[in-house]
Parts: C-alpha cells; sequence; structure tokens
C-alpha cells in the first residue's frame, strides 16, 4: 500500500489549514497530530465510543470515521472550536456544574454530542436526551450526572 | 492508496477500472475496516460530489426511489403512509447512533451487506429493488437476489449501486421493524422486518448470513410463533459472539409475533 501523501484544506474551527496526509488518513489523524488539536480522542478508533466526535457542517460526526481527505469544503467543527478563550460554553458550564465529568476522556465527545443537540432543541426531554447519547460510551460509567446536567440545560437552569 | 472524487457517474466508472479499487460512500464501515486493517484498497472513489446519487423522488407506480448516497438519517426522517417506505424509515431510525446515522448511506449499506445490518432486511420484506449501475449500462435486481453471503452481493467488478426502489406494499398494509441487540445502536443479534395486513411477508436478519424472506404468513398469534419456530427448525442461523445459534433459534418466534402485531398497530382493513 502506498503511503504517498495528498494535499488538502480543511477548515476547522474557522480557519483553513493545509494539511499533507496520506489518504487513508482519518480527519481524527489529522487534528490530532497534523494540527495538534488533541481534545477529539481516540477511543476505539472504529465508530463506537463518540470519543472522537466533531461536528461537521453543525451535524455529528465520528471523526475516525471520515476521511481527511474525502471532507472537502465540509466546515469541521471540535471541542477547541466550542467555547471562547476565557469561558465556557453553556454545556460546558452544565456538565462542570453537576459533576458530571470523571477521568475526562469521553467528555469532549459528549460536549459536541450536547452541543448538537440544544442547537436544534434547547428543551430536550430526558428521552430526547438519552436517545441523543445513545453514541458515547463513558467508560467510567458517569451517565447519570451527565444526562442530569443536560436535563439541567433543557429547564434553563445555569 | 490513492483517492478520488469524481463528479459525475461516468468518471467514477472509470476510476473503479482500477486493481482492487472500491467506492466510498458515508464510510461509516469502511473506514472502521480500514483502520482495523481487515481492508487497504489501493484506491478509493468517493461518491460524495456526485449529484446523480442524491434524492428521494416518488415514482409514477407508486414507488420511492432513494438514491444511494441518502443518509439513513434523511430516510428516518421521512413522513410516509405506504407500508414499504414506511418500514425503511422505521429501519432507519435504529441503525446505529445519531453521529453515524448522519454520514452512512443505504448505498453503503447495501454494497457492504453485512449480515447483521438492518437496511437489508427491511429491503427484502418490502421486495426493494436494488437499481446498480456502470459503463454499461444500469440492471435492477430484487433484494433477495442481492445478497448472496456474508458481505455478498450481485455487484460484479466497477458496478455502483445507484438507488433503491422501494414499492408502496399492499394497501392498508401496515410495517415495523423489530430488533434485538444488547445495547441501543449496536448490530442485531436477530431483527424481524414485517408489511402485514391480512398477512404478513417478513425478512429477517442479523440471523444468518443473508436475509430470509417468507410471504403470506398468518398474522395470529399462533400462526406467527409456528412461523418461527418452523424456521428455526430448518434454518442454520449464525453462531457467533453476538449470540449462539440456540439462542436464535429461541428468540426468533417471538421477534415475529412482535414485528407483525407492531405493524397491524399501523394497518388500515
Amino acid at each position: 500500500m502506498s503511503q504517498a501523501k495528498r494535499r488538502s484544506v480543511l477548515t476547522v474551527n474557522g480557519e483553513q489549514h493545509h494539511v499533507l496526509a496520506p489518504a487513508a488518513a482519518t480527519l481524527l489523524d489529522v487534528l490530532r497530530t497534523g494540527l495538534g488539536l488533541t481534545g477529539s480522542k481516540c477511543g476505539c478508533n472504529h465508530g463506537v465510543c463518540g470519543a472522537c466526535t466533531v461536528l461537521l457542517d453543525g451535524k455529528l460526526a465520528r471523526s475516525c470515521l471520515t476521511l481527511a481527505a474525502d471532507v472537502g469544503e465540509r466546515r469541521v467543527t471540535t471541542i477547541e472550536g466550542i467555547a471562547g478563550d476565557l469561558d465556557f460554553s453553556a454545556v460546558q458550564r452544565a456538565l462542570v456544574e453537576s459533576g458530571a465529568i470523571q477521568c475526562g476522556f469521553c467528555t469532549p465527545g459528549f460536549v459536541i454530542t450536547l452541543t448538537e443537540l440544544f442547537a436544534r432543541d434547547p428543551h430536550p426531554g430526558r428521552e430526547t436526551i438519552r436517545a441523543a447519547l445513545s453514541g458515547n460510551l463513558c467508560r467510567c460509567s458517569g451517565y447519570v450526572k451527565i444526562v442530569e446536567a443536560a436535563e439541567h440545560l433543557a429547564g434553563g437552569v445555569r | 492508496m490513492d483517492y478520488l472524487a469524481p463528479a459525475t457517474l461516468d468518471d467514477a466508472y472509470r476510476a473503479l477500472e482500477a486493481e482492487d479499487a472500491r467506492c466510498l460512500a458515508g464510510g461509516q464501515s469502511l473506514v472502521a475496516m480500514m483502520n482495523l486493517g481487515l481492508v487497504s484498497p489501493a484506491r478509493l472513489v468517493s461518491l460524495r460530489r456526485i449529484e446523480a446519487l442524491r434524492g428521494i423522488d416518488l415514482q409514477p407506480d407508486g414507488s420511492l426511489r432513494i438514491g444511494a448516497m441518502t443518509t439513513h438519517a434523511e430516510v428516518a426522517a421521512l413522513t410516509v403512509s405506504a407500508a414499504g417506505p414506511a418500514l425503511l424509515a422505521q429501519t432507519a431510525r435504529v441503525v446505529a447512533y445519531p453521529a453515524v446515522r448522519a454520514w452512512g448511506t443505504i448505498g453503503g449499506s447495501v454494497a457492504h451487506a453485512d449480515p447483521a445490518a438492518d437496511y437489508p432486511v427491511a429491503l427484502v420484506a418490502a421486495d426493494a429493488l436494488i437499481e446498480v449501475s456502470s459503463a454499461s449500462g444500469t440492471r435492477r435486481i430484487a433484494a433477495r437476489d442481492f445478497f448472496r453471503g456474508l458481505f455478498e452481493t450481485a455487484l460484479e467488478k466497477a458496478e455502483i449501486v445507484t438507488a433503491v426502489l422501494v414499492p408502496p406494499g399492499a394497501q392498508g398494509a401496515g410495517a415495523a421493524y423489530e430488533k434485538l441487540s444488547p445495547v441501543a445502536g449496536d448490530f442485531a443479534i436477530a431483527s424481524v422486518a414485517a408489511i402485514a395486513g391480512r398477512t404478513a411477508r417478513l425478512g429477517v436478519g442479523g440471523y444468518a448470513t443473508t436475509p430470509i424472506r417468507l410471504e403470506g404468513i398468518g398474522v395470529s398469534d399462533d400462526a406467527l410463533l409456528e412461523a418461527g419456530r418452523a424456521l428455526a427448525a430448518s434454518s442454520e442461523p449464525s453462531d457467533d459472539h453476538r449470540a449462539s445459534a440456540a439462542y436464535r433459534r429461541r428468540v426468533l418466534p417471538e421477534l415475529i409475533r412482535r414485528a407483525v402485531r407492531t405493524a397491524l398497530i399501523g394497518a388500515r382493513a
């Protein structure tokens, strides 16, 4: 298998990056090793765990199942693009305030997933929240607090 | 490996003539298999830019033509009453997770032919046609003839799945997809797709290497359980890491009963 690298342009968190990577490189590979954006985590590397979740044109995507070469014009948002330099986003604040973070490895994926949910439904109910989070695994099994954090946010509790 | 993203089907056919070239649709299975080292194609031909593979259209005969690059999320969002398309929509809603449904495509799922995947079961139950095209033309293959074995289909070299055609199903029939999996979003241990009115037509998946089709099944609980027991006795279910063959035989009758009962709730006499 040839390891020839190919050039592509990625728009990540509003900035354009010229990247040089093998055609088989995943978006996750390029984010972490090419661009130094290590917030997206590599858990299972085959789409099951959700730790690598990013937004592509505002839709949830597994960055481990997305080839960097195939991203094209789609805009990538990673966990690094969710908050300002000095402040957390509402989702991040809710998770912190509910104690919904244990080891933290899965947290970026949960933040991205909840960010997408709240962007299209500001007041999701418990079942909607649980369904939305069904593709994110927390190996600390801290799901109860994560769902509670989302319920607080949905109920307007800041 | 090289990567090409042609804008037209004709360019895609040419690109696929290369040795060991494969189509890349949503990538939700293929990239996972590449990451796991199970496949390493010499060339990927991305279908993402080909407009002809997109869109959902109602055909004059009442069939729904779903372009191959239609995502699971798009099929899941369909609001349709005809039993065949409704079955596809219900099935799409339980494929994997939201992030996978956002990019995974019906054409990719069909071409991949995972024995535990959801769409093949529903397509067989709906008597759908798989439309495949190459430089030498287009042919339509009945779903029940398309799935040939473990990850094996009727596709030939340099052929692309371009659409699926889903007939409406009998007037007044209802549809349901019943999936047994250890965790929501996981692959099925076994699943049953049903279109039911006075009788039921079923697809049974996850259960063996290819979907099994049953038709003309009576819709009383007794008849459904009996049909399930008869199939369990006469078939060779998979025996794998998801479940033993004995377990699959055991759960099948009740899965069939539940699928048809749910389908009949949506049926009109």
